[in-house]
């Protein structure tokens, strides 16, 4: 028996030591070495992809957050919320992913040494070589773009990766700030070194970018650049620090914009895009244009979705809970302060139409009249009260209305709660006004970057909706703004016009800011515009002034039917408008919101980081 | 061989007992107390959301980090601290106040009490805040100190707690653009009149200055 046991545990130790040799010696299978990716054409592709995956900031349809705390959406998931001013913006407890600041070193370092592997590598030709490089260095731009916009100038790298070796000066390593107008600059000059180097036809699903996305990128850069160096010096006390890193010289905002109009010329002139007018309903038309991914004619650089592995959850968590496909819906509805921008196509002033000069509801006969006539946009951004989706029709009815000595009472049922005659109280989709999860909050949900497919909302499957970065009629209205700001008014006006002319609504016949600043919010809505373009503008503190009031505070719109029998108004749809019950607190903009605060932790990395004003 | 292991035993308890004496530092237990003053004045300011601080540095550390003493809404501040020399300096363009930015340097040991003078753009003095009825009425002088800037708007706000200022109330009224010297205030607070106490103080928005400068808090009921 103790022989037996003797040989088992000889024969176990042996063979232990004869794997011992090569156990230790073979090839990881989990990293690659650099030598092995520059020698493949895909591998090199892989490494790029892995660069655009990780362009993850501010405002994106993967981050419910981003969304809420501007005048847009407001929380629909539960309870209020509290929010009561920006300092998310500036806070390090508050901002735990740098949603707001972004100030990622790491993949620009990973840029840098994937830029100067590839310029090593023999396995490209030289035109594959440069498209890649072009697109890699478009990705850098466009961090450093996000960078400066968020917590102004950051120290600018090169292409130069940095070793430490024990024992070396750390400080040499240790870059200072660059002034806000130098990452500007930087950027342009990128985009317009690397314009040449890439494709100049449309790609696949926009994911990709090509040559007029680095134009698009720097026109947009220089548009903000000459914004920031003219309206921050218009400010009372101009946000500045006395290096520069924040505050850019008055006196350069003309350069800036005859940078961004030349820059969105080219695109408009020689660019193979141009605004979707194909489908003759215009609100359908703009959702096409924006939204649907085949032989779209709009969209220059996007970031692109494809199921299986790349999906999110948009769809799922925002669909009107009537057409729900799990038990999540209406995590963020959208509030009456956006659906009142659109104008309405004869009139500037796109306040809803709700009493009439006595005080008294007007009535209409259909639930969609109420938005009759309005800028088609609002209907391909918004789901209205009785618009369809998916083939059906989304109804919001809060309750019904009845007199009562005179005066109107709410009649508000449990969801989808039918009378004796089978006519409907308050709808399955809401509105309601309690903290129950999941059910609408405004009389709004998502129509722009709500996915069709079936399926979609689905947590299992998720969406394929891509998110838009940059389309055509941004260049458009570049070229607008940048034309108006040199004084070039018909240049200016012919620009802004064919926007608004795509969304059925009147031509200009003059221009300033303030129609820029309504155009952008309406055009734009959820793709990441509203708050850095408030920011450049010096608006934002205005806009959101702390006060309960048209501007700061959440709206929501309340569609009812009167119950009343022999009244003129009895089956006609009747609306309240009401201060949104889901958003505590007006929205409060302070001035140090306007640059995030520089992170201890980065300072006590690199002691030359100064700090940003108000910190 | 038990004997052994008792004594083994004994000596991880004695180990353990004689660690907790060794490694921990009594906590801080002094305090830097002081105010925020104008000519010996106090200055009012919103003492929630954090609004108001003062940044305190320590010398002779690796790191040169600043920790935060907030200040509270009738201008006074409070740090437990452990005892060392401290500079305290208020936070950049933080407060209704010129930015200078003077250092202040507090030799803490035990509880220390100090002033922080700012120059205040405005100064609200001479207020009074009444209820007559359904109406608060209110007076006061708005004196300007120093500097061009003008003033945005003045606010009337009532709260149901002591605690008073733009979002901490349960009324408000704003004017724009008043003229500056002495203004007489009054707002209707029919609505409030079922609380059980009323708190109520007079603020002051100053154009380009992020934080409003606030008059004394007076208690109404």
């Amino acid at each position: 028996m103790k022989t037996s046991l003797y040989i088992s545990a000889l024969a176990v130790s042996l063979s232990l030591c004869s794997g011992c040799s090569d156990f230790l010696d073979r090839e990881s299978d989990q990293i690659i070495p650099t030598e092995d990716v520059f020698n493949d054409p895909k591998m090199i592709q892989s490494a790029l992809a892995n660069f655009y995956g990780r362009q993850d900031w501010c405002q994106r349809i993967t981050e419910d957050e981003l969304y809420k705390q501007l005048d847009e959406v407001c929380k629909s998931d539960g309870g209020p919320d509290n929010t009561q001013n920006f300092d998310f913006i500036n806070d390090d407890n508050k901002d735990h992913n740098n949603k707001w600041r972004v100030y990622d070193y790491v993949l620009i370092r990973n840029i840098n040494e994937f830029l100067e592997s590839l310029r090593a590598s023999t396995v490209l030709d030289a035109t594959a070589k440069a498209e890649v490089e072009g697109q890699a260095r478009f990705l850098r731009a466009w961090t450093y773009f996000n960078t400066v916009r968020t917590i102004g100038g950051m120290p600018i790298v090169g292409d130069k990766v940095f070793d430490y070796e024990v024992g070396m000066d750390i400080s040499s390593i240790q870059l200072p700030r660059a002034t806000e107008a130098e990452v500007y600059d930087y950027i342009i000059k990128e985009c317009a070194d690397i314009a040449p180097m890439l494709s100049d036809k449309a790609t696949v699903n926009a994911g990709r970018a090509n040559k007029w996305a680095a134009l698009s990128l720097k026109a947009r850069a220089a548009l903000y650049a000459g914004s920031l160096a003219k309206y921050n010096n218009l400010m009372s006390s101009p946000i500045t620090t006395p290096g520069g890193e924040v505050g850019i010289p008055a006196e350069k905002a003309q350069g800036y914009y005859q940078i961004a109009l030349a820059t969105a010329q080219e695109i408009i002139t020689t660019g193979p895009y141009k605004l979707r007018t194909s489908n003759p309903d215009r609100a359908r038309n703009f959702y096409e244009a924006v939204c649907v991914k085949d032989n779209n004619e709009e969209v220059i650089w996007a970031r692109d979705y494809k199921y299986p592995g790349q999906t999110h959850g948009f769809t799922t968590r925002n669909i009107p809970g009537e057409l729900r496909e799990e038990i999540d819906a209406s995590c963020m509805t959208p509030v009456l302060n956006l659906v009142e921008a659109y104008e309405y196509a004869n009139d500037r002033d796109g306040e809803l139409r709700l009493k009439d000069g006595k005080g008294e509801y007007i009535g209409y006969d259909n639930v969609l009249d109420v938005f009759g006539n309005k800028d088609a946009r609002l209907g391909g951004t918004v789901m209205l009260p009785g618009s369809t989706f998916r083939g059906k029709t989304v109804n919001f009815q809060a309750g019904r209305k009845y007199l009562e000595n005179g005066e109107w009472k709410d009649q508000i049922g449990a969801l989808g709660e039918k009378d004796a005659k089978g006519n409907i109280i308050t709808a399955l989709n809401g509105p309601i006004e309690t903290n129950d999860q999941n059910v609408n909050k405004t009389g709004f949900a998502f129509r722009k970057f709500m996915d069709e497919t079936i399926g979609s909302g689905t947590r299992g499957r998720g969406s394929e909706m891509w998110f838009v970065r940059f389309r055509f009629a941004e260049t458009l209205l570049v070229a607008a703004e940048a034309a108006m700001e040199l004084g070039q008014t018909p240049e200016a006006l012919g620009y802004i016009n064919q926007v608004r002319e795509r969304a059925g609504i009147q031509r200009l016949t003059t221009i300033s800011l303030d129609d820029i600043v309504n155009e952008n919010r309406v055009e734009f809505a959820f793709e990441d515009h509203r708050l850095p373009d408030l920011r450049r503008w010096r608006l934002a503190h205005k806009v959101w002034d702390g006060v309960v009031g048209a501007s700061a505070s959440h709206y929501v719109l309340f569609p009812f039917v009167v119950n009343q029998p022999g009244h003129p108004l009895d089956g006609k749809w009747v609306f309240d408008k009401k201060l949104c019950r889901m958003s505590t607190y007006p929205r409060y903009f302070k001035l140090q919101n306007y640059y995030g605060f520089i992170k201890q932790e980065w300072i006590d990395k690199n002691p030359k980081l100064v700090k940003n004003p108000y910190q | 061989m038990k004997l052994k292991y008792s004594i083994y035993a004994l000596f991880a308890v004695l180990v353990l007992l004689t660690g907790c004496g060794l490694d921990n530092v009594d906590a801080p237990a002094s305090k830097l107390m002081g105010k925020i003053t104008y000519g010996g004045a106090p200055i009012g300011v919103r003492g929630s959301g954090e609004a108001i601080r003062l940044q305190a540095y320590q010398d002779g550390y690796e790191l040169h980090n600043s920790f935060d003493i907030f200040v509270a809404q009738d201008g006074t501040f409070e740090a437990t601290v452990f005892d060392g020399v401290y500079k305290v300096v208020c936070r950049d363009n933080n407060g209704p106040w010129l930015n200078s930015r003077d250092t202040l340097t507090v030799n803490v040991s035990g509880t220390t009490a100090c002033e922080y003078p700012v120059t205040p753009y405005y100064m609200i003095e001479n207020e009074t805040i009444a209820l007559s009825g359904n109406t608060l009425n209110a007076s006061c002088l708005v004196k300007k100190i120093v500097g061009d800037k003008p003033i945005e708007r003045v606010m009337l706000l009532l709260s149901k707690t002591s605690f008073v200022d733009d979002v901490s109330q349960i009324a408000r009224k704003d004017w724009e653009k008043p003229e500056v010297g002495t203004l007489n205030l009054s707002m209707d607070v029919s609505g409030s009149q079922s609380e059980n106490a009323l708190f109520a103080r007079i603020g002051v928005k100053i154009e380009g200055v992020g934080d409003a400068l606030y008059s004394t808090i007076v208690r109404l009921k």
